[in-house]
């Protein structure tokens, strides 16, 4: 494909010349009364702008992904089209410029436009992700049986050929590693909420609800720091040796309590505002009748607050399913399949990473199974996603 | 019809004194919204406090079951008594107090649980039932009370927002009278109501009287004097005049109280 900077710098170019070539005809064309105009000679030059980019960059967006998806090498064809497009809209909205033009309401749709297409390059890249995973995913069970990939319970890839491939174990670490993280984060984050939005007074919430938040913002690869240096030998020395579990220190347990305290943050945030959006009205109906603070917020707060605290905690689920630094730190590269906690095991990121490092050439089933694994954690969370969208939906406004 | 109003009328003010407020001051931090009120509550009343907005009418009733103790900034001064006890005696806890003493609220505000939850969340938490049985029927009674049995008996499992504004006030009614109160406060009960609603609660609260003693905080002048035997009007924070509905409405003393009932004020 030919460089897209040549259509770029000359849309800009246009869309500045527009600017002022309508402006200047606005003026001209009122004849230097611009109280004849029915648009301002501003709103004129906003309509030019707009009509020049909106429609060549939105040709810019769909071209490249067209050749994208085909493979296929662009071409002076389409570097033509961009720049074409761009030289009618400008020369169309220029001579559209007469003192009855209302270039204020065409301004309007030409900003729709570029509301629309924003909200469409978000649709778009999503389809777009999954079809170039789904390529090298067919390509890969072209080479390798697909009974094998997701019913064999051994991971041993490797680079000579004749490898195991299994995602089970890759996947139990992921469950196992996701559901510790997940028993540790929910009550913890849920408590946290209930405190912050029913117990703490204004400056204890001002001071708190921040500070917690701050755990959102560290990032994942300080968290696996401290799984491997604190949290791994202190879970080693004081539970694994003791009671005979192992002498890991990289472990489930490891991985999972320290994702765990990443995820507070998202539980505890999001259900404190779904605590606070449950109206006064329940709890003095609840405290009228006689009952004390703690049994309004078990028996009507949290449920009327249920199936949001649900969709929260299915968002934190999906993310600790899509977390990877935490894991190599924490918990090792080793795939296995077991039960024992303090044992260290992988998930489906690490391997996708370590499948790829080093290895730029996509024709071994052992580098393309990346991307069947990713095509699988993608579907995962999809359904995770589309499950807590789903009941969110479902029982929002119950109450009212 | 009337006549028989007012022959009710003058046989409840004979009735016992249940609530007695002496010299009660509210105050939110700095502001003082009620002053010195003293007031005499009868058994087996209609009561109802009018006067204009912010005048103090919800406030002052909110300190009858001491709803004001979950304002942090809400300060209640002076001596409450039911049945001659000290209502904000430290020994007092203001838990078993709202049991005894019901509240309906202005706008319904049924629990996002089935019916039936609904009315057995107070003999619940407060174990009035021995069994599922003795709950049944504390349900139906309650129900049945706040005549919402006949069209509630066939969906007790349906959620109860499901219901009407009518009927999810009456069950907000039915709630309040399953605790076996002794009170009953009701702040605006019918002004999110239309008018064939409020004409039934209305007509519920006028039945309530037989075993409660009940009060009314309203909007509606009209309202006052069709439910209730005793009327007492506030005005900026003070409790003005403190009679029977007949008296305050016809023939009222304080020129505040006829500016008002006459609408020049309010």
């Amino acid at each position: 494909m030919q460089s897209l900077t040549l259509p770029f710098i000359a849309i800009a170019g246009l869309a500045v010349l527009g600017y002022f070539l309508a402006k200047s005809r606005a003026l001209q064309v009122s004849g230097g009364d611009i109280r004849k105009l029915v648009s301002l000679p501003s709103q004129h030059a906003l309509n030019a702008v707009l009509a020049t980019i909106v429609p060549a960059v939105a040709a810019i967006f769909l071209i490249s992904l067209y050749v994208r998806l085909t493979d296929g090498t662009g071409s002076w064809f389409f570097q033509f089209v961009v720049i074409g497009l761009a030289v009618t809209g400008l020369a169309l909205s220029l001579i559209g410029i007469k003192t009855e033009t209302r270039a204020r309401t065409f301004a309007e749709r030409w900003i729709l436009g570029l509301l629309i297409f924003a909200s469409t390059i978000a649709i778009l890249t999503t389809i777009g992700i999954v079809f170039s995973m789904l390529f090298e995913t067919f390509n890969f069970f072209g080479q390798y049986d697909w009974r094998d990939f997701f019913f064999s319970t051994n991971w041993s890839p490797n680079f000579r050929g004749n490898s195991d491939l299994g995602i089970i174990p890759l996947l139990w670490g992921t469950l196992y590693i996701s559901f510790i993280a997940l028993a540790f984060a929910v009550p913890v984050g849920l408590f946290a909420a209930i405190y912050l939005s029913e117990y703490a007074g204004p400056r204890m919430r001002a001071v708190a609800k921040p500070a917690i938040e701050v755990l959102a913002g560290i990032p994942t690869i300080v968290y696996g720091l401290f799984a491997l240096i604190t949290v791994g030998p202190f879970l080693r020395d004081y539970f694994a040796a003791p009671m005979g579990f192992g002498q890991s220190a990289s472990s489930v347990m490891t991985a999972g309590l320290v994702m765990g305290v990443m995820l507070i943050p998202f539980v505890s945030s999001l259900s404190d505002d779904i605590i606070n959006a449950v109206p006064q009205a329940m709890r003095d109906g609840s405290l009228g009748l006689g009952a004390t603070k703690s049994e309004t917020i078990r028996q009507v707060v949290v449920p009327a607050a249920l199936p949001g605290i649900v969709g929260a905690v299915l968002l934190a689920a999906s993310r600790a399913i899509g977390e990877t630094m935490i894991v190599v730190l924490g918990a090792g590269a080793a795939a296995r399949l077991s039960l024992n906690p303090f044992e260290a095991m992988t998930t489906v990121t690490v391997k996708i990473v370590s499948q790829l490092t080093g290895d730029t050439d996509f024709a071994s089933p052992e580098t393309l199974v990346a991307f069947a694994l990713g095509l699988t954690l993608f579907v995962i969370t999809l359904g995770l996603n589309v499950l807590a969208l789903y009941i969110v939906r479902k029982y929002r406004e119950q109450y009212e | 019809m009337e006549d028989m109003y007012h022959a009710d009328r003058a046989m409840s003010t004979q009735q016992d004194i249940k609530i007695k407020a002496d010299k009660v001051q509210v105050y939110y931090a700095d502001n003082h919204a009620i002053k010195d009120v003293d007031v005499e509550i009868a058994d087996k009343t209609v009561t109802a406090f009018i006067g204009p907005s912010g005048c103090g009418k919800s406030t002052f009733l909110r300190c009858l079951n001491r709803m004001n103790d979950t304002i942090d900034i809400c300060r209640v001064e002076g001596d409450i008594t039911i049945d001659g006890e000290d209502i904000y005696d430290p020994k007092v806890d203001p838990v078993q107090l709202r049991a005894k003493v019901g509240m309906v609220f202005q706008k319904p505000n049924p629990f996002p649980k089935s019916i039936y939850d609904n009315v057995a969340y107070g003999p619940k938490i407060h174990g009035l039932a021995r069994n599922k049985a003795e709950l049944d029927e504390i349900v139906e009674k309650s129900l049945r009370k706040a005549a919402l049995w006949n069209e509630a008996k066939d969906r007790l499992t349906a959620p109860g927002t499901g219901l009407s504004g009518g009927q999810q006030q009456r069950l907000c009614i039915a709630r309040a009278i399953a605790t076996a109160p002794e009170v009953l406060l009701m702040d605006e009960p019918c002004s999110a109501l239309d008018p064939i609603a409020t004409a039934q609660v209305e007509e519920l609260i006028d039945e309530l009287r037989q075993s409660y003693s009940v009060v009314i905080v309203t909007h509606s002048m009209q309202q006052a004097a069709r439910v209730s035997q005793k009327t007492a009007f506030f005005h900026l924070g003070n409790l003005v005049e403190y009679d029977d509905t007949d008296k305050i409405f016809t023939n009222p003393e304080d020129s505040r109280t006829e500016s008002y009932i006459s609408g020049r004020i309010g």
